[in-house]
């Protein structure tokens, strides 16, 4: 696999929407070196014909909830917590999509 | 060089429920801002979803009045991206496991049958809703978390009238259905359109260009006859077409660049862990095929067999549910399919259009106006009579009642009707005299003397026949 | 302190307890935030006495949401976050008459085995103050090991309630996977998250589970299992139950005294019946428990944690436009170790990583679960030293960066995880005067066997209540 440039893994640090620092990227680079050693310990395995384990457990529910019920919270506990807001909108910066 | 158009449709739709798709938060539309809402749809720490059985009785409904096969076992995935309109900062869809695949519609162009091709329906939720200032965007989270299916065509269509009729048989057969009030207008259908031509002949697709957020059929047509013609002038002068996003412009008519499509996103789908996959029940399944609402094809069809309507008509009732269904119910009254037809479709809809109603305020009982109808029908009123009598109905009142209040109960009782005419005659020496001789005219004006004496209410048919019967008995 | 030794007089209890975190604070750092409880006291004096937990002070995780109450799972991004609503199981724990007291430490957002990524800092061991309590439910273990409170939610997404309970010298339970509602549980990695808790004493944890425990239709992924009166069902009569000693984890221990304790208990369980035989794991398959865990965790984690933005709740960095706030607020939210795990996790969910990367961590975790499965047809429990050393000082420790070589003896309780199998850790001796301890796991649901087991091990300990802090 890959070896990665301190540009490739601000990349991908960004898209996870943080930064990194130059000495994180460094130590990333580090602890990458060992994730693919770990690696390979996991391709020695083999898992021919094995499905992905997705869940603990895998017979599947029946449960599904009613559209009866219906939960609410308060407008004043919706806005509790928001950073940024007027006039029980949510404000950010002007997106354009 | 002819080229050969190719359109594939994407089309969202909110489903009708009470509660969310993930949430038993309210669906709203037109509430105040982020008063209908919980922790979940605001994607507050700690959240878990729980899946709504409505909100999958409807997706089956879509699957099943598009002959998709469903697969009985539900399992959902997480589509991550980062966005203010998206709370978890992923959306929960069904990537790898749609509810509905195969599917297809019939839709009718230009006389002609066509098949359309469906490549999946699938399960997810809708995103928050932003307005845009000119320095902010503010956010109401009263849509994050709406059920919502999406409906994916193959590249089935040909033209941006194949396009239109596809937009249009779907929005009314989900409508029919129950799935979804469809209204595009108000973003609860929404339609993208990915459209790209090829040189006739052709097997391989030209590139596409994909126009977002139409917000009506007429712009459905609109925007790819446009997008058509611009490809074809690239191509023609040499140039090639971009793939890209576009939005339609209603002003100048035109389709406008949103983005340049730079290799595709990868929204890193996987399994959503937090729903154990959900074995639907057979039986379930069965029951809600068995009492599916009628598709609006089967419906077109009972009326032109069963009831014997024109096409023309049939078409017209059944292109308004609301019409249709109020049909129905006044043709469970009377037998009278053809004149109960007339009645609904240019009378009463007259009324609503020339009081600016819409159905939903429409107080006319379906059970009276099929009474009236049969009243006109046994001669209990006059065509005539029935048009004042209609105008009280309308407004939600019982023929019968509008008859004796009004006292326009038509005389229909020949023993009575003979009285009248007896007297009628009786004073009247020189008519006799008169129709002896041949002139045919006086009959008029003794059937006149007879409707005068009985205030109108005398059935003049029967009136006639039985002044008939005396002059000649005179 | 154990259950019993909480009376009737619910005030009282709350304001001893109340006293002794306070007076704990400066030794352990194991709170985050400390409840009024008054209005607490007064609900519950309303209430029945007969209720399994009536009047008993607990302290709760900070990553249980908690109404009203700041909740930060010990991450700067969530210093300012003020919860709506109750997690499912602390609405539990109020309805069976218990009072939460604090909020505990934990390593941030729960990722973490040390205690020491916490915003707070470092949490001290009870029993040497130097060394760490482990993690990531360190603040709770802690506080029970101390013997200030009776109980303490946590919860275990690798070890994160065995590992702790072990350098804690307490009981520390996680049942099995939807035996306890998730809901309301700021998650590391959902599909391997379980909630558990801590006590003093075998018989306390019993009746923990039976109020925690049952199906939540919040949690889609909870069970309709049955929950049975654990605590009037004990019985430590160990005849015919047949144990593995998982010999992978044994012979990897280089504390000789650790494996001399975990010996002599083994001949006490034989001598009360048991049947103790050694059994084998394929061992090249065991050393995959790391990188599997680790794959499928930071993968769950950073898709988990993208609500965290600055957006809605927690704290706000400003920017010039939306992708600069969150990139903001999170780079500041979030700790470097967090981060950098975030960018592994989403590394492996690229399409064209997924193959080798996720889906294959999520296909050896079935043949590991499957493996481990097996051992449990044969046997009613596995048991295995919980940790091959006493807490380590945090120099020693493995911390949260990835070594290049590691033991299985380190990281087999994520067997427990992958399995979503119940598993205990309960304490079986000390080592210069720091506490050891010994794992069990059990199949699932059958926690019963389990608490059985474990009730049988403490009664050979002796170690049934024993504090840091002394008996109370």
């Amino acid at each position: 696999m890959e070896k990665f440039s301190k540009e490739m893994w601000k990349k991908l640090a960004n898209q996870v929407m943080f930064d990194l620092s130059d000495q994180e990227c460094e130590e990333l680079s580090q602890e990458f070196e060992i994730y693919l050693k770990q690696l390979d310990l996991l391709n020695k395995i083999n898992t021919e014909n094995v499905e992905e384990m997705v869940y603990p457990f895998d017979n599947p529910t029946s449960y599904i909830r009613d559209d009866e019920h219906v939960d609410v919270i308060s407008q004043e506990d919706a806005m509790k917590n928001v950073p940024f807001k007027n006039e029980n909108y949510v404000i950010v910066p002007k997106v354009v999509k | 060089m002819n080229f050969e158009t190719v359109i594939g449709i994407e089309i969202h739709c909110e489903l009708k429920t009470h509660t969310k798709m993930f949430s038993a938060g309210p669906s709203s539309f037109g509430e105040k801002p982020n008063s209908c809402v919980n922790e979940i749809d605001l994607g507050m720490p700690g959240c878990l979803p729980s899946l709504n059985r409505h909100a999958v009785e409807l997706a089956l409904r879509a699957c099943m009045g598009t002959h998709c096969e469903i697969d009985p076992l539900l399992k959902f995935d997480r589509k991550n991206y980062y966005y203010s309109d998206l709370p978890k900062g992923f959306q929960i869809t069904q990537q790898f496991h749609p509810i509905g695949k195969n599917g297809y519609i019939e839709i009718q162009v230009e006389n002609e049958t066509k098949k359309i091709r469906l490549n999946r329906i699938h399960m997810e939720e809708d995103t928050a809703k932003q307005f845009h200032t000119s320095t902010c965007s503010m956010i109401d989270f009263n849509r994050a978390g709406t059920p919502l299916i999406e409906i994916v065509s193959e590249p089935d269509m040909r033209s941006g009238a194949e396009a239109a009729a596809y937009v249009e048989e779907l929005k009314n057969m989900l409508f029919y259905l129950g799935v979804s009030d469809c209204k595009m207008e108000e973003g609860s259908m929404r339609c993208d359109v990915n459209v790209s031509i090829r040189p006739e002949g052709s097997d391989t697709f030209g590139t596409k260009t994909e126009i977002k957020n139409l917000n009506s059929i007429s712009n459905v047509q609109k925007a790819i006859d446009y997008e058509v013609s611009r490809q074809k002038e690239l191509l023609l002068n040499g140039q090639s077409v971009d793939q890209e996003t576009r939005r339609f412009d209603e002003a100048t008519k035109t389709t406008v660049l949103m983005r340049k499509k730079e290799g595709s996103v990868d929204y890193k789908f996987f399994p959503e862990p937090n729903i154990f996959p959900v074995l639907l029940d057979r039986a379930w399944i069965d029951s809600i095929q068995k009492n599916l609402p009628e598709l609006p094809a089967q419906r077109k069809e009972k009326y032109m067999e069963q009831y014997g309507l024109s096409e023309y008509d049939a078409s017209t009732l059944i292109a308004n549910k609301e019409l249709s269904d109020f049909y129905d119910e006044v043709v469970k009254h009377t037998s009278e399919y053809k004149l109960a037809s007339n009645w609904c479709m240019v009378e009463l809809m007259a009324v609503l259009n020339k009081e600016n109603r819409s159905f939903e305020e429409n107080v006319c009982v379906p059970e009276h106006l099929a009474e009236m109808i049969n009243m006109i029908v046994k001669g209990e009123i006059s065509s005539k009579q029935a048009k004042t009598v209609f105008e009280e109905v309308v407004k939600g009142k019982d023929p019968k009642k509008v008859v004796e209040e009004k006292g326009m109960k038509q005389l229909s009782d020949p023993n009575e009707i003979l009285k009248l005419v007896t007297q009628v005659l009786d004073s009247n020496e020189q008519a006799i005299v008169d129709f002896k001789n041949g002139k045919d005219r006086a009959v008029g004006a003794l059937v006149g003397q007879i409707m005068k004496l009985s205030k109108g209410q005398a059935n003049p048919k029967l009136a006639n026949q039985i002044l008939m019967e005396e002059l000649k008995k005179r | 302190m154990r259950f019993s030794d909480c009376k009737n007089d619910v005030r009282k209890n709350v304001e001893l307890c109340d006293k002794l975190t306070h007076l704990s604070q400066e030794k352990l750092n194991a709170v985050v935030t400390f409840i009024d409880p008054e209005e607490q006291i007064q609900e519950v004096e309303k209430k029945d006495s007969s209720l399994p937990l009536y009047g008993i002070p607990v302290a709760i995780k900070d990553n249980f949401n908690t109404k009203g109450i700041r909740t930060t799972a010990s991450s700067r991004i969530l210093d300012n976050y003020i919860p709506i609503y109750d997690a499912t199981v602390v609405k539990k724990l109020k309805e069976a008459g218990a009072v939460c007291l604090v909020k505990t430490s934990m390593d941030e957002l729960g990722m973490g085995g040390t205690n020491l990524n916490a915003y707070t800092g470092k949490v001290n061991n009870p029993y040497d103050v130097t060394r760490i309590s482990g993690g990531s439910s360190g603040g709770s273990a802690a506080l029970v090991a101390e013997g200030v409170v009776p109980c303490a939610l946590g919860t275990d997404t690798g070890d994160s309630i065995r590992k702790p309970a072990s350098y804690c010298g307490v009981v520390g339970m996680k049942p099995t996977y939807g035996r306890i509602s998730r809901y309301g549980v700021i998650p590391y990695a959902s599909s391997l998250d379980h909630v558990g808790f801590f006590t003093t004493c075998v018989e306390d944890a019993a009746r923990m589970l039976k109020v925690c425990a049952g199906r939540d239709d919040h949690d889609l992924t909870s069970s309709y299992e049955p929950v049975p009166d654990y605590e009037s069902q004990l019985n430590s009569d160990l005849h015919g139950k047949k144990i593995a000693v998982l010999e992978n984890v044994m012979s990897s221990i280089q504390d000789q005294r650790i494996v001399d304790n975990f010996n002599e208990m083994v001949e006490k369980l034989k001598k009360r019946g048991a049947i103790v035989e050694k059994v084998t794991m394929d061992e090249a398959l065991l050393q995959t428990l790391l990188p599997v865990y680790l794959i499928i965790a930071n993968a769950e984690a950073c898709a988990n944690h993208s609500n965290l933005d600055g957006v809605r709740f927690g704290m706000r960095e400003e920017g010039e436009n939306l992708e600069e706030i969150m990139i903001h607020s999170r780079t500041k939210g979030f700790s470097s170790a967090v981060r950098k795990r975030f960018v592994l996790g989403s590394y492996s969910l690229f399409v064209e990583n997924q193959d080798k990367l996720f889906r294959k961590a999520q296909k050896v975790r079935r043949v590991l679960v499957d493996a481990f499965s097996k051992v449990l047809d044969e046997y009613d429990c596995v048991m295995a030293s919980a940790a091959p050393t006493i807490a380590p000082h945090p120099e020693d420790s493995v911390g949260e960066k990835m070594s290049d070589t590691y033991l299985v003896a380190e990281n087999f309780m994520v067997l427990g995880n992958m399995s979503g199998y119940p598993s205990l850790t309960l304490p079986s001796g000390f080592v210069e005067n720091c506490p050891i301890g010994i794992n069990l796991t059990c199949k699932a649901f059958d926690e019963q066997t389990l608490l059985n087991i474990a009730k049988a091990m403490e009664e050979e300990s002796g170690l049934a209540n024993k504090t840091a802090g002394g008996a109370r």
